[in-house]
């Protein structure tokens, strides 16, 4: 019997434009044993989302140069996979609450957060979407 | 002239014209007066003259009666006694002084004096007394006296005449000249002195002038006067402080919302930080880090915390009420010290400011804080005239050639603009003349006060300069912001 060698571990893409965020979160998720992709704007999430269709997880600023957060996910809600989105905002603003999630993010997350908190919200959302 | 020395003058003319007809009346009274008693001395001296001669000439004959005369003749002394023939054809020591033809009246046994003039130009006095002759002849005896005493007389009083007028005038002059400075003068000139020390706005002196004449009366007033300007200016400045606290505290609100409009994006640009800290010190409170990562991460968290420190303090700056303090300041410098506060609102709005710098130091004379108050306004306004995006340019450059409105206080100077320019909406014709009214905005309920533009025009007036707007509906809209390059005024 041919053994497969299984790729379990989550890949996950973050986009954010402030490196030193991002490189923070890519540390930590790597730290917890996910693969991590990092891009710095809008328009590069987009092409690595059309390019790469196995990320489990896009962990995504909302306001970006560029493309917003929003604009990107806005553009994704028409294709056939649909990979979970987890949306970073600034604090108390509820209306990008509202249309992240009516444009079809798994979670919308305050800036600032709480480093175990996001943890627990990537595990959170990974493990429900395979469920699905 | 004086006004005393003008009633002087006239009153004086009055006096010496009266006394001028009077004294020129008295001497012809006298002068006539004097003529008559000379006349009648002749007369008299004449008729005794007559009865001896006409007795002699009777008795004696033409020539006892004729030496007779000539012998009285030498007994006047200032009556000069002659016989005369009345008829032509006699030798000259016969003919009377003046023509026959004035002597018609003697032939009518009428006694005839005239007035007569020699050619040196002496006066005389003539008189003719008729005497009949036998043998159908007239003579008659001529007495002539100089005038000469009269016209000394008369000169002497036309003399004392004109030194009394002249001691008249010269010391009614004085006399009006010491009393006018002493009762018109002195508190004339106190009076004018309080009037342009109230001019000046100087309420402080009181002057009380005295008595209860006009003068007097027009000190009280003006007396009253300046306590009811001083009372008026009191309320003024009360009020204008009032006024002027009212419109510190509306604009510190206005920043304020300002403030708060920015502040959305503002939270944002701070969350990031405080995220990266929060993160790299619970990183570091993990154990088994390494020892090079933990200080990485300190670096990290040093320069995240500097970051925010930074963001604050321009928020702080904007945020702090202060006194206005104008100075020469760097147009750029303003337009730069602005885009930090803004570049959050414009990334989420997806709006493009471009500063297009003045190639060098543009200095203009203004309060830098407020001048940054009106920039933010007028940027923020072309913010909300894109609800889609778009480009915003703001510039600054020196004006050569441009209307001055008239309420401009000091039009004759270099002016400095400077300009937003929006691809907005544009704004219509009806709403260009109503939006630098308070209170009075396009914006929904809640989203705007109202002020800013207000406000903005309020600072930019304040500074002696202007705002003025260009807007085509559809393709945007430019104001322009003038102010004076010069500090003049605050200066001095």
């Amino acid at each position: 019997m041919e053994a497969f060698s299984l790729d379990l571990t989550p890949r996950v893409l973050i986009a954010e434009d402030d490196k030193e965020l991002r490189e923070l979160l890519a540390l930590v998720l790597e730290n917890e044993g996910y693969q991590v992709c990092q891009c710095s704007d809008g328009e590069q999430l987009l092409a690595r989302l059309t390019e790469q269709h196995n990320f489990n997880l896009v962990i995504s600023d909302v306001r970006m140069p560029g493309l917003s957060g929003l604009e990107v996910l806005s553009r994704r809600r028409g294709q056939m996979q649909q990979i979970p989105f987890i949306c970073m905002t600034a604090f108390g603003d509820t209306q990008t609450h509202h249309r992240a999630r009516h444009l079809g993010a798994a979670a919308t997350i305050d800036k600032p957060f709480d480093l175990d908190e996001m943890m627990e919200l990537v595990a959170h959302v990974c493990l429900r979407n395979e469920r699905n | 002239m004086r006004l005393t020395i003008k009633i002087t003058l006239a009153i004086l003319l009055g006096v010496v014209l009266i006394f001028s007809v009077y004294s020129y009346l008295s001497i012809q009274r006298e002068r006539e007066q004097l003529k008559r008693n000379l006349s009648r001395e002749a007369r008299h001296i004449g008729e005794s003259l007559r009865v001896m001669v006409t007795e002699l000439w009777q008795q004696h004959g033409e020539d006892e009666a004729l030496g007779f005369l000539l012998r009285a003749n030498q007994g006047y002394s200032e009556t000069l006694v002659r016989w005369i023939w009345v008829s032509d054809n006699v030798p000259s020591s016969y003919q009377p002084r003046v023509p026959l033809a004035h002597l018609d009246r003697l032939h009518f046994e009428e006694t005839v004096t005239l007035m007569a003039a020699s050619d040196e130009g002496h006066d005389f006095l003539l008189t003719y007394l008729p005497v009949f002759i036998p043998g159908n002849r007239l003579g008659a005896i001529e007495l002539t006296e100089s005038m000469e005493e009269m016209h000394e007389y008369i000169q002497e009083s036309l003399r004392r005449s004109a030194i009394v007028i002249g001691a008249l005038v010269v010391s009614g002059l004085l006399l009006m000249t010491v009393l006018g400075s002493i009762w018109v003068g002195r508190p004339m000139r106190k009076l004018r002195a309080q009037a342009e020390r109230i001019g000046t706005g100087d309420f402080t002196t009181s002057v009380n002038l005295s008595g209860s004449d006009e003068l007097s009366e027009l000190s009280s007033t003006i007396e009253r006067m300046r306590g009811q300007l001083a009372e008026a200016r009191d309320a003024e400045q009360v009020a204008q402080a009032a006024k002027f606290e009212a419109l510190e505290k509306l604009r510190h609100t206005e920043r304020l919302a300002t403030l708060g409009q920015l502040s959305a994006g503002m939270a944002h640009e701070l969350g990031t930080p405080l995220n990266v800290i929060a993160g790299r010190a619970k990183l570091i409170i993990r154990e088994g880090m390494m020892a090079e990562d933990i200080s990485r991460s300190a670096i990290i968290i040093h320069e995240q915390a500097q970051r925010m420190t930074g963001i604050m303090r321009q928020l702080l700056s904007f945020a702090r009420r202060g006194e206005a303090r104008k100075q020469r300041i760097d147009l750029n410098l303003v337009m730069r010290a602005v885009l930090p506060l803004l570049e959050p609102t414009l990334n989420k709005q997806q709006i493009e400011l471009s500063v297009e710098d003045a190639s060098q130091e543009f200095l203009v004379c203004a309060d830098s804080a407020q001048l940054q108050q009106v920039l933010l306004n007028l940027i923020l306004n072309g913010i909300h005239a894109m609800p889609d995006g778009g480009r915003i340019i703001v510039s600054s450059f020196p004006v050569t050639d441009v209307d001055i409105p008239d309420a401009v206080e000091d039009p004759d100077q270099s002016w400095a603009c400077l300009q937003v320019s929006d691809q907005g909406s544009g704004i219509e014709p009806e709403v260009q003349k109503l939006m630098f009214d308070p209170f009075f905005t396009t914006k929904d309920v809640g989203e705007g006060t109202g002020l800013g533009l207000s406000i903005a025009y309020g600072i930019i007036q304040e500074h002696g300069g202007w705002i003025a707007v260009d807007s085509v509906p559809g393709k945007g809209s430019s104001f322009r912001a003038y102010l004076p390059v010069d500090c003049r005024k605050e200066e001095t």
